[in-house]
């Protein structure tokens, strides 16, 4: 009963005008850079970043979540119809979605995706409903001690999950965690890795980083090689899947839904994750496997909507904890810290309206992105017809003015370049950029935490296995990091293996 | 004359000199903690968790060396293999003069001529494309920041826009 009372509150908060009209054009702005190749979430989140300080909290995140499962929508396009993927996370869509596209069946391709992502979309949020007051409740009791390895444990399973050697990506999470420090100590106020530069004191801005990683370094990577589009030229009809489509589809669509819910509550998981493990899944399930890769609807429906469902689940350990599962929720967070807000177990009692208005928000959004896809695709499909080489400069400009406006100064300008040629250079050489970010953003709580808990134990380092989620989160990271040494376990590794970059 | 060869596939081993740039990293971080104060473990000081990250980083870079070596790794060559390496050097070479000329000259004044040069030298589009789009672009941005955002982007020595 009270979480209906506390929906129809929410629902109060998200149908005000200002709301609605943020909550549209987060989604909007998240199906057309889901569309665009090479531009992803992450860089449109970290662009706007500045924008939400124009308004107040409620409208800030509510675009900024928009961004993010609008993608998820949008990148199915792309995939479909060009087979090109226009974020990551549909990266597995590309292979059936495609071919279905191929055969004269785009319509029911981008139809199933759409009609999937909103059913998963909408049971991840009923999920998150009922599990994040919950989940708060108990993460109340949580200390430094359970902080500080939960935080571990996300680093470690993302850099398991990341593409390529472990130990590149366990580097890349290290040298995260030592740009995250650069600036006051939190403790001491002693500066450090400052180099005398005054800007640098309150430490390296997480906009120019992912910025300079994920934007510039994506376009300088994309300038390497001309982009070829096959684009499916025929007009797109009767986009309502028929009877066996959905009969095909409903096992997929739910497992997908329950498979990619649970990735995405995972840290270190997220939707990307899901895609993949949906995909595997259903081509495990399926009596035909060897329709799969040649135009099977499961292998469309079941990873969209896990990358939707995924989406929902990754909202839950920065809602209820304060840690964000994945780069997406670590700018999300970022956009709370903005505000002055600390997201974690006292955030729902705290603060209700902000909690239950996001959700509602994205019911709304999801609503607004089943019309935005389905009857609209007409206009998305024109837009994939702008050519890389226009686009390109289109994207550069904006990153400048976006991190030129995130703190009115030429040095993350600077910063970001930096880093942009950094980026480049890290993923002609195989180092994936996610676990630095991550870690980057995670840094400082993570020595924070620390050192609390060593404070407070006096030194005692059995603090972190003595308490029993603590040495959960800690064996469960252990046995990641030693795991990819066993053959059996490496292979496993490398099939789930994935980018998560653009 | 094998052993050359192995010689010089070893020295242009990317991974190799990854590895290297990780523990040079790794040497630097390390440093700075222990120039930071490491404090006790009862009271960590402000370069502990600095040192400790330190020490990870060789490790790892080590890791990463002592796989190239052993299991050996691509050349830097071939890392860029078909690629038109010749695009990206060139998109830097126009962004670091971007990042020179921004305060001297200001937004307006280095943003045009950063995406005519864009536009033209990349995969060039047309003149009649690349003109207006590389001006009105720019100024479209400054108006919308300016009037709209109340957001000043830098005006140069010469107070343009």
């Amino acid at each position: 009963m009270d979480t209906l009372v506390n929906v129809a509150h929410g629902l109060g908060v998200a149908l005000l005008p200002v709301n609605l009209l943020y909550c549209f054009i987060g989604v909007f702005i998240g199906t057309l850079v889901g569309v665009l190749p090479g531009i992803g979430p992450i860089s449109a989140m970290s662009l706007l970043l500045p924008v939400t300080l124009s308004g107040t909290p409620e409208s800030g995140i509510i675009m900024m979540a928009g961004i993010y499962y609008g993608s998820m929508y949008g990148g199915s396009t792309t995939s479909i119809l060009v087979n090109i993927p226009g974020e990551a996370a549909s990266v597995v869509t590309c292979i059936d979605g495609h071919q279905m596209a191929k055969q004269g069946r785009a319509g029911p391709a981008l139809g199933i995706s759409a009609f999937g992502s909103f059913i998963a979309g909408t049971f991840s949020l009923v999920a998150l409903m009922l599990v994040a007051p919950s989940l708060a409740s108990v993460a109340i009791a949580f200390g430094p001690a359970e902080y500080f390895s939960l935080m571990v444990l996300g680093l470690v399973v993302l850099t398991f999950l990341t593409q390529g050697s472990m130990a590149k990506a366990l580097l890349m999470a290290c040298i995260g965690v030592v740009l995250g420090l650069v600036g006051l100590d939190s403790i001491t106020a002693q500066p450090r890795l400052t180099f005398g530069r005054i800007e640098l004191i309150d430490g390296i801005g997480l906009v120019p980083v992912v910025m300079g990683l994920f934007g510039v370094a994506e376009v300088l990577l994309n300038t390497e090689q001309a982009i070829k589009r096959d684009i499916i030229n025929a007009k797109i009809t009767q986009l309502l899947p028929n009877k066996e489509d959905w009969k095909a589809s409903a096992g997929p669509v739910a497992r997908g839904t329950v498979l990619g819910f649970f990735l995405g509550i995972l840290p270190g998981g997220g939707a990307v994750v899901a895609s993949f493990a949906s995909y595997a899944l259903e081509k495990r399930l399926s009596k035909h496997p060897e329709r799969f890769g040649h135009g099977a609807i499961e292998g469309v429906a079941g990873p969209e909507s896990a990358n939707n469902s995924a989406a929902g689940g990754a909202f839950i350990p920065l809602m209820t904890l304060g840690i964000p599962p994945n780069v997406v929720m670590a700018l999300l967070l970022g956009a709370f810290v903005i505000h002055g807000l600390q997201p974690g177990p006292l955030m729902i009692s705290q603060n209700p309206t902000l909690f239950w208005g996001i959700v509602a928000s994205m019911y709304i959004g999801n609503l607004m992105l089943l019309v935005l896809n389905l009857p609209m695709i007409g206009m998305w499909v024109q837009l994939l017809r702008l050519p890389y080489n226009v686009l390109f400069p289109l994207i550069i400009l904006f990153t400048i003015i976006g991190v030129y406006c995130s703190s009115n100064n030429v040095f993350d300008v600077h910063v970001m370049i930096a880093f942009g040629v950094i980026g480049y250079f890290m993923r002609k050489l195989g180092y994936e950029p996610a676990p630095l970010v991550l870690a980057f953003v995670l840094g400082p709580m993570l020595e924070n935490n620390l050192r609390k808990s060593l404070i407070l134990s006096q030194g005692d380092l059995m603090t972190f296995v003595e308490r029993p989620i603590s040495a959960i989160c800690l064996a469960f990271a252990l046995v990641l990091l030693v795991g990819p040494l066993l053959p059996s376990l490496r292979r496993k590794r490398e099939l789930v293996a994935l980018d998560e970059g653009a | 004359m094998n052993n050359d060869t192995n010689v010089k596939l070893r020295l242009n081993n990317s991974e190799l000199w990854g590895g290297l740039i990780g523990l040079a990293l790794g040497g630097f971080v390390i440093w700075s903690g222990l120039k930071l104060k490491l404090g006790t473990i009862n009271d960590p000081g402000s370069g502990y968790v600095l040192f400790y990250t330190g020490i990870l980083m060789c490790v790892f870079a080590i890791s990463i060396m002592v796989a190239a070596v052993t299991e050996g790794g691509p050349s830097f060559a071939s890392r860029w293999e078909n690629a038109r390496w010749g695009k990206p050097v060139l998109v830097i070479a126009c962004l670091a003069a971007f990042a020179f000329a921004l305060e001297p000259l200001g937004f307006l004044l280095s943003a045009i001529p950063l995406m005519l040069l864009l536009l033209r030298v990349i995969d060039p589009v047309r003149w009649s494309l690349a003109i207006p789009l590389s001006i009105l672009a720019p100024l479209g941005m400054w108006w919308v920041l300016k009037h709209l955002l109340a957001i000043q982007l830098p005006s140069g020595l010469f107070e343009i826009g």
